[in-house]
């Protein structure tokens, strides 16, 4: 049986061929300076092995009586076991784990070496003496009776001393998990949990340490600048991870606004003195109030086990601020002209560069607009405003060539990103409202 | 809100089915002029007459039998089995008829049967008057098994489990009989195979069930003050389980508690430990642990009956080992 049966209590110490040097796989033993039997000290020369490059003596791993030679002679591969060090009289453990499968090429050790993995005492009498006249299914029986007996060693393993390398650790199936993710070695945590085990918090901890010492020496010294997180650093930290959560899907479309350019430029000069000029943002805003009271879905909050779907739409818009950024919200803004829109909006950003937005300000939103194009930015995919089922990401209007009836013509486009909590609402529902919202842009007349 | 005991609300549920559905009756030992011998079905005799509340002989196996009967035949009967300790004697009906009829007929007949029971320990009723079984039933089949815990839940519950289908072995607990709380102003029925949370926590879930749901929550009231955060969960009935309420508690805390006053060996809880390694292996960061009475016979002894069924301290105990605090050292 192949299976190293690392569950065993092993006193004895199994040496292994040892790699000497980098790009060393093999060695070949030429002569063993000690004999079974013989007493040997860690640190004594216990046998010469030629590599590629040189002829060296191997000293002892540990103290002992060298109890069994695996290989007397001949080309090993490194890590497989040669000797087997341990008390007098102690039983030699089981070496068909691997010192049988070392690659031998003298042939007297073939003779010396039995290559027969040494059978348990049930095993060779059953087996080997009459397996004809066994009970009916013996074999099967006895397999039955192996496999439990391993399943019985498994059991007590944890509680029997165990090797350093290859032994079972004891840690909790999340500390293992977390081991695994963070690419930690666990032989190297110290458990505090119940009975030493290690537990996801010395993991972490581990981690963190790991992090900690592997960062300076990295970072050029001095030039780290620590600025500690402001309060709306922190909530946008905790509120965007929050965000992350949600299984969030994104849809785009491009709008031709040529009709909406023509409508801005209708209302800009319409504005009364001491008002605020009508920007496209505007023109937005009321185009997706409209469109999300005729898709109510999408004005809507994820709340853990429902949905709330909101009766008017209190569209928020993100400004940004030094060292952050804030959503003002216009209320019920499918109820207001583009003009009203304009005030309300100017009013809010006014406020919020001076500082004097209140909380009320920021509160109800149902929806919430980005808008990035008067930085260049074409298109972007914004991160939810939870718990708001949508957001959407504005670019800039930019001329491109399109094809309008088989004829590549110039027209000012904008490409909307609409980012969704696929918890709230699906992508038909969301297609069909930013489809709708790319409709009233194009023909602001479908808003009535 | 009205405010109920556990034992009003079960006659509430089913007084209110008798007086909805001409098809509902109820039959059991002792249970018309006596009001049954811990009072649940007092005031229904006089309600609803002889042929609507009818008192049966000393066979549980007749009892059983009898309801199935009536079941198949169109009626949607409770019976009541005296103490859970009693239902052995019914054990061909319950386990061989009512769970195996809809099964064997291919859906030709249905057992719309409610058997309500009781049992629990703490009142030295000794060792065949108070045993904890649930967990026989769990493991058969075509039986619905329903465990409630405080008095909402056993009204509304009792409700779904007339109206279900198939037979369902209602379990009630002695000592909650006299528990009050508020319930709905009208019965609310709840779906069997809903877990409730009765309370929020971070550090570990406890499952409990029946009486244990009430020594878990002042448990876990005892560990918030030593900052540990339990969340305490009531799968209300066993089969169906709600897995998914149990497994997302605990991929959330990383440690379990179960809790039943019934035995601990094969008991519920060795199901719910199952589960959790099963479906949330990598999310322990400790072994399940398991509370429930110990391995005797219910002792007479008030001391020894004690001694033998689990208490507040048994979980507050199991829930400090499994966030590897012992009960002295504190840290």
């Amino acid at each position: 049986m192949p299976r190293p049966r690392a569950g065993a209590p092993l006193m004895a110490t199994q040496m292994t061929l040892p790699r000497l040097g980098q790009g060393m796989e093999s060695g070949t033993i030429v002569r063993w300076l000690k004999q079974e039997g013989d007493r040997v000290e860690k640190g004594e020369p216990l046998y010469e092995l030629d590599t590629e490059k040189v002829t060296q003596e191997v000293e002892a791993e540990a103290s002992g009586v060298l109890l069994k030679i695996l290989v007397a002679e001949g080309e090993v591969e490194v890590g497989k076991a040669v000797a087997v060090i341990g008390e007098e009289g102690e039983s030699v453990p089981d070496s068909s784990g691997n010192g049988a499968s070392a690659k031998r090429v003298g042939k007297e050790e073939e003779a010396e070496t039995p290559d027969r993995v040494e059978p348990d005492e049930e095993g060779a009498e059953v087996g080997v003496e009459k397996p004809a006249e066994g009970p009916a299914r013996e074999p099967e029986r006895r397999r039955g009776r192996e496999a439990a007996e391993e399943e019985a060693e498994r059991a007590e393993g944890p509680a029997a001393p165990v090797a350093r390398d290859g032994g079972r650790v004891k840690a909790s199936p999340l500390a293992r998990r977390l081991a695994r993710e963070h690419g930690i070695d666990l032989a190297a945590v110290r458990g505090t949990g119940p009975e030493g085990r290690i537990v996801a918090e010395d993991v972490e901890r581990s981690a963190a340490g790991a992090g900690a010492a592997a960062a300076p020496a990295e970072a050029p010294p001095g030039e780290v600048e620590v600025v500690p997180l402001t309060s709306i650093r922190k909530t946008i930290a905790r509120r965007m991870t929050e965000a992350w959560q949600a299984p969030a899907f994104q849809i785009a479309m491009t709008a031709d606004m040529g009709a909406a350019m023509r409508l801005r430029a209708q209302l800009v000069e319409r504005t009364r003195e001491g008002e605020a000029k009508p920007t496209f943002s505007d023109v937005l805003t009321k185009a997706c109030a409209v469109a999300l009271l005729r898709h109510r879905a999408v004005n809507a909050h994820f709340a853990g086990d429902s949905v709330r779907i909101f009766p008017t739409a209190n569209v928020g818009f993100a400004v940004a601020i030094e060292g952050g950024l804030v959503v003002p919200v216009i209320r019920s803004a499918e109820r207001r002209t583009v003009a009203e829109l304009a005030n309300a909006r100017a009013d809010l950003v006014s406020r919020t560069r001076g500082g004097k937005l209140t909380q009320a300000d920021l509160e109800d939103g149902t929806f919430t607009i980005s808008n990035l194009g008067m930085y260049g930015v074409d298109r972007f995919v914004a991160v939810l405003n939870p718990p708001q089922a949508a957001i959407l990401a504005v670019g800039a209007i930019e001329e491109r060539p399109v094809v309008r009836d088989g004829e590549v013509v110039v027209r000012p486009l904008m490409e909307l990103v609409l980012s969704c909590d696929h918890r709230s609402i699906d992508g038909a529902t969301a297609s069909e409202f930013l489809g709708t919202v790319k409709a009233f842009l194009e023909e602001p007349a479908l808003m009535l | 809100m009205p405010e109920l005991s556990y034992r009003e609300a079960v006659r509430d549920a089913m007084s209110e089915a008798m007086r909805r559905d001409d098809d509902v009756f109820i039959m059991g030992e002792d249970i018309a002029e006596m009001g049954g011998s811990m009072g649940v079905t007092q005031g229904m005799l006089e309600e609803f007459g002889p042929d609507r509340v009818r008192n049966t002989p000393i066979s549980e196996m007749a009892i059983v039998g009898a309801g199935i009967g009536a079941a198949m035949a169109g009626m949607r009967p409770i019976v009541e089995i005296m103490y859970q300790d009693f239902t052995t004697l019914s054990m061909e009906q319950l386990v061989n008829q009512a769970a195996k009829h809809r099964y064997m007929s291919g859906g030709q007949l249905t057992v719309p049967l409610t058997v309500r029971t009781q049992g629990g320990a703490g009142w030295s009723p000794g060792a065949q008057h108070a045993q904890q079984l649930e967990a026989w039933f769990v493991h058969v089949p075509g039986l619905k098994v329903v465990f409630p815990s405080t008095p909402e839940d056993v009204r509304g519950l009792l409700w779904s489990s007339i109206y279900d289908d198939n037979p369902v072995i209602f379990f009630e607990h002695r000592t909650l009989y006299g528990l009050k709380g508020e319930v709905p102003d009208q019965i609310d029925p709840i779906e069997l195979g809903q877990a409730r949370v009765h309370r929020e926590g971070e550090d570990v879930t406890v499952v409990a069930t029946g009486r244990l749901v009430h020594e878990a929550l002042a448990a876990a009231e005892e560990a918030e003050g030593e900052g540990i955060s339990v969340e305490v969960l009531d799968p209300r009935t066993l089969q169906p389980l709600d897995e998914d309420a149990i497994v997302h508690s605990v991929e959330k805390t990383n440690r379990c508690v179960v809790a039943h006053e019934a035995i601990v060996r094969m008991g519920f809880g060795a199901e719910v430990a199952a589960l959790v390694q099963e479906r949330a292996f990598d999310y322990l960061d400790a072994p399940v642990e398991r509370v429930g009475a110990k391995f005797a016979p219910l002792p007479f002894a008030p001391v020894m009956e004690e001694f033998v069924i689990p208490h507040q301290a048994d979980v507050l105990a199991a829930i400090k080992r499994t966030v590897g605090r012992n009960g002295d050292a504190g840290s």
